[in-house]
C-alpha cells in the first residue's frame, strides 16, 4: 500500500514548506478536515453578522435600559426590569390575546382559502379548463400588491361613508345601514383579518398548486379506477402528498403575522383603544414613539419565544419530521 | 471560440478551471472588485444636501417644489436631494438615521418633536446663525420659542399650523343660525342643530383617530387643566374629566359625529366635510385650499375655533427647517432660511393655503385681502403653542388617543380615561 502523505500527516523527514510550494501546501491542506472547516467558514461567518449578531444583540438589549430620548439614563444592565414591567403592562397583555388571535384566526383562514383555490386550479389545469393559466396568475396579485397600498384601497372600499362594501352589503339586504367596521372594537379586528386573508391566501395558493402538479396522475388514475371518489382521493392521495408543504408553509405564514404590523398600522393603528394591538405593533410603537429600545427587545424576545415555541409544537404534532 | 476548439473536447479538464485555479481567480477577482472601494466614493463637491420632508397631499407637493424651483433658481450651483418620509414613519426613519450615523443634511421639524430630537442630540445649533440673520426681526419671540431648547434656536421658521374651523354656511343660514359658534356650549347647540340623519348629515367631524390626542389635549387645556407644570405631570383629573365627558359625548350622547369617528383621521373628515356629511371641522389653514376645490364661498366659511369654559383650544404652531450636520452647513443654512424669506412664503401660501410664520408676510396685502384668513390672523393672536417636553408626541399617540376612543367605544368613563392619561404622562416624565 502507496504510503503518501495523507490527512495533514508529513513524514517526519520531510519539511513541506521547504520541499513543496504553496499551490502544493493547498493541495495539501485540501485533503485534510481542516479543508471542509475552511470551505464552511464564510457560511459561518456570515450566517454570524446576519443572523446570530442581529439576534443575540437584541436580546441582550432586552436585559439593559436604552432610551435615545433619555441619555441620562445611560445603558446599564437591568436584568430582567423590562420583562416584570411587561408582566404587569395591560397594553401587553391585551397585545399578546390579539396576537394569538390575529395569527391563528388569519393563518388558518389564509391556509383555507389558499387549498381550496389551489385545488380548483389544480384540477381545472388538468382538465385544461379555458381561462385558467389566467386566472392562475390573477390569483397571484393580492400577493404581489405591497400591504401598504393593499390597506388604503381596503380602506376606502369599506369606508362607512363611500366604501363600495358597504354600499353592497345594504343593496343585498346585509346591513340595515353603512358601517364603520374599523371603528367597532368587535369589527375592527375581523375585518383586518378579512384584508390580511384576501393578501396572502395566494401565498398558500402558490406552493399548494406546485406541489398538487408534481403528483402523478397514475395514483388518481389508480384510485378511480378502484372507486375512490374525489374526497377519498383527496384523503388518501393528495393530503397526504402536501402534508410536508402544509408545514412548512403555515409555519412560515404564522411568523409572517405574528411580526407584521404593517397593515393593522395603516387600517387601525391599534385602535380603537387598544382593540387591535398586537405585539409587532406594540414593539414598534415602543421603539419608534417612545424610543424605548430596551423595552421593544423585550416584546420582540416574547415573540420570539412565542414563535419558537408555536413551531417545535407544531411540527412534532404534525409528525412531518418522522419520515 | 473555446467551444469550437477541438483539443478543448478532447481534453476538457486541462483547459479550464480546476479548483485550484479557481480559487486563485476568484480570489483576484474579489481583489479587483474590492480596488475601486479602496478609493471611497466619490469626493463630495461640497455642493449638494439633501432635505427630509413629510408633506402629504398634492398640494404641499406643488408648495414644496415652487419653493424649491425659486431656491435652484437662486442657488444655481446647489443640488438638493428630497426625501418625502410619511409623517407616521418620521420618526421611525429619523431615529434610525441618528443611530447609523447617516443622517440628512436638513430635516423637517415640528415643535411637538423637538424634545426627542434635541434628546437624540441630532441637532444642530443655529442660534449663531439665526442671530446674524437679516430676517429675524421679522419673526416674533414666539417663533423661536417653538424651536428653541434652553435658550439654544435649532430650527428657522417655514411656515404656520394656525387651528381654524370650517363650517357650512348654507347649512346654518338653512338652519336660521346666525354664526358660527363662539364658545362649546354654542358649538354644541349648533352641531345638535346641523345634524338631520334622515339627510345623512352631522353636525360635526370629529377626528378621534390618528391625529385627534392634538384636539383632545385642546380640550383638557381649553376646561381648565394643565398638563405639564415646571416638568412636572400636572392634569386636574377633575376639569379633565369634565372635558373629556363634554368632547365625548357629542359622540355618544348626542350624536352629532359620524359613526365612524374613532377611526376617523385627516382622510376621513375632509372627505366628510367636502362631500357634504359634516357641518362644522377643526383643521388648520393648510386644508384651506383642498375645501375651496370642492365647495364654493357661498358653501362654506372659516372661524376661530370656539372658546371653552377657561380658555381658547386655538391651537398655533409652526414648521421649522433644521440642521442635522454641518459638514456642508452654508449651504445647508441657505436652504433652511431661504424658507423664511418673503418670496418664497407668499409663494408657499398661495399655493397650499399655509400661513405665513413671518409677521411681516403676514401683513401682506394677498394675507389680508384674503377673506378666509381673517379668521386664522385672529387665531394667530389667541392660539397656544404646542407641548414640546420629551415624549410628549409619544404620550398623545400611545396614551391620549387610545383613552379617548374607549371612551367613545364605551370601554372607559371619562373619569376612568382622564385618571390613564394622567397616570401615562407621569410614567413619561419619570
Amino acid at each position: 500500500m502507496p504510503m503518501g502523505p495523507r490527512k495533514g500527516v508529513f513524514p517526519a523527514d520531510s519539511n513541506p514548506s521547504i520541499h513543496v510550494g504553496v499551490g502544493s501546501r493547498i493541495a495539501l491542506i485540501s485533503e485534510t478536515h481542516a479543508w471542509a472547516y475552511l470551505l464552511l467558514l464564510p457560511s459561518f461567518l456570515l450566517v454570524l453578522a446576519v443572523l446570530i449578531y442581529p439576534v443575540g444583540s437584541g436580546i441582550l438589549l432586552s436585559f439593559r435600559e436604552m432610551r435615545l430620548t433619555r441619555p441620562d439614563l445611560g445603558t446599564a444592565f437591568i436584568g430582567l426590569r423590562h420583562y416584570r414591567e411587561l408582566w404587569s403592562d395591560p397594553v401587553f397583555h391585551i397585545s399578546l390575546v390579539n396576537t394569538t388571535i390575529w395569527a391563528l384566526v388569519g393563518t388558518t383562514a389564509q391556509f383555507v382559502c389558499g387549498l381550496i383555490s389551489a385545488l380548483a386550479l389544480n384540477r381545472g389545469l388538468h382538465r385544461l379548463l379555458p381561462g385558467m393559466r389566467l386566472a392562475r396568475v390573477l390569483i397571484l396579485l393580492p400577493w404581489v400588491m405591497p400591504s401598504v397600498v393593499a390597506g388604503h384601497v381596503w380602506a376606502l372600499m369599506l369606508d362607512s361613508r363611500l366604501g363600495v362594501i358597504n354600499d353592497m352589503l345594504v343593496r343585498l339586504g346585509v346591513l340595515d345601514r353603512y358601517m364603520a367596521f374599523f371603528a367597532d372594537p368587535q369589527t375592527a379586528l375581523p375585518a383586518v383579518l378579512v384584508v390580511s386573508t384576501w393578501g396572502a391566501f395566494p401565498f398558500f395558493t402558490l406552493f399548494y398548486l406546485a406541489a398538487l402538479q408534481g403528483i402523478p396522475d397514475d395514483l388518481y388514475e389508480a384510485a378511480g379506477v378502484d372507486g375512490a371518489g374525489l374526497w377519498l382521493q383527496f384523503r388518501h392521495i393528495t393530503w397526504p402528498m402536501l402534508v410536508p408543504i402544509v408545514v412548512a408553509t403555515i409555519v412560515l405564514r404564522m411568523i409572517g403575522m405574528v411580526n407584521a404590523p404593517d397593515l393593522l398600522l395603516v387600517l387601525t393603528g391599534g385602535g380603537p383603544g387598544h382593540a387591535t394591538q398586537v405585539l409587532s405593533l406594540f414593539a414598534f410603537q415602543k421603539a419608534y414613539a417612545e424610543f424605548d429600545f430596551g423595552y421593544a427587545a423585550a416584546v420582540s424576545v416574547v415573540m420570539m419565544l412565542m414563535l419558537m415555541a408555536f413551531t417545535v409544537v407544531y411540527v412534532r404534532i404534525s409528525g412531518v419530521t418522522k419520515e | 471560440m473555446f467551444v469550437d476548439d477541438p483539443d478543448s473536447r478532447l481534453h476538457p479538464l486541462p483547459h479550464r478551471l480546476d479548483r485550484r485555479r479557481f480559487l486563485q481567480a476568484s480570489a483576484m477577482g474579489a481583489a479587483a472588485l474590492m480596488l475601486p472601494g479602496c478609493g471611497g466614493p466619490p469626493p463630495p463637491d461640497g455642493s449638494q444636501i439633501n432635505y427630509w420632508h413629510h408633506f402629504t397631499n398634492q398640494t404641499e407637493i406643488r408648495g414644496l417644489q415652487r419653493v424649491t424651483e425659486m431656491f435652484l433658481a437662486a442657488h444655481p450651483d446647489i443640488a438638493l436631494l428630497q426625501e418625502n418620509i410619511p409623517n407616521k414613519d418620521f420618526m421611525a426613519k429619523f431615529t434610525a438615521a441618528v443611530q447609523a450615523q447617516s443622517v440628512p443634511d436638513t430635516t423637517m421639524v415640528t415643535s411637538e418633536r423637538l424634545g426627542n430630537m434635541h434628546a437624540m442630540n441630532s441637532l444642530v445649533d443655529l442660534t449663531d446663525r439665526v442671530d446674524n440673520w437679516p430676517m429675524k426681526p421679522d419673526y416674533p419671540e414666539d417663533r423661536w420659542q417653538g424651536i428653541s431648547v434652553d435658550d439654544r434656536i435649532y430650527g428657522v421658521p417655514a411656515f404656520a399650523f394656525v387651528d381654524w374651523m370650517y363650517y357650512r354656511l348654507d347649512w346654518l343660514e338653512e338652519a336660521g343660525i346666525a354664526g358660527p359658534p363662539t364658545t362649546l356650549g354654542e358649538f354644541q347647540d349648533t352641531a345638535i342643530r346641523l345634524t338631520d340623519p334622515a339627510k345623512g348629515r352631522y353636525g360635526f367631524g370629529m377626528r378621534a383617530g390618528d391625529g385627534g390626542q392634538f384636539i383632545v389635549v385642546d380640550m383638557l387645556e381649553a376646561f381648565g387643566s394643565p398638563i405639564v407644570v415646571d416638568g412636572k405631570a400636572a392634569i386636574d383629573i377633575g376639569k379633565a374629566t369634565e372635558a373629556l365627558r363634554f368632547f365625548s359625548e357629542l359622540f355618544t350622547v348626542h350624536k352629532v359625529v359620524p359613526p365612524s369617528a374613532p377611526n376617523d383621521s385627516y382622510r376621513q373628515i375632509m372627505e366628510s366635510f367636502r362631500t357634504g356629511q359634516t357641518g362644522m371641522l377643526w383643521h388648520g389653514t393648510g386644508s384651506l385650499t383642498e375645501v375651496q376645490r370642492s365647495l364654493s364661498g357661498q358653501q362654506f366659511g372659516t372661524a376661530v375655533k370656539p372658546a371653552g369654559p377657561e380658555g381658547v383650544i386655538t391651537r398655533l404652531s409652526y414648521l421649522y427647517n433644521g440642521m442635522m450636520k454641518s459638514d456642508n452647513a452654508d449651504i445647508a443654512w441657505a436652504w433652511v432660511s431661504f424658507w423664511g424669506e418673503t418670496a418664497p412664503a407668499l409663494e408657499f401660501m398661495e399655493i397650499t393655503g399655509y400661513f405665513p410664520a413671518s409677521a411681516r408676510v403676514a401683513q401682506d396685502e394677498r394675507v389680508t385681502g384674503n377673506p378666509y384668513f381673517a379668521a386664522a390672523i385672529e387665531s394667530v393672536q389667541v392660539g397656544r403653542l404646542p407641548h414640546q417636553f420629551v415624549g410628549a408626541d409619544a404620550w398623545g399617540r400611545l396614551t391620549v388617543l387610545p383613552a379617548f376612543q374607549k371612551i367613545l367605544t364605551g370601554d372607559h368613563t371619562p373619569a376612568q380615561a382622564a385618571e390613564e392619561m394622567a397616570a401615562g404622562l407621569e410614567k413619561i416624565l419619570s
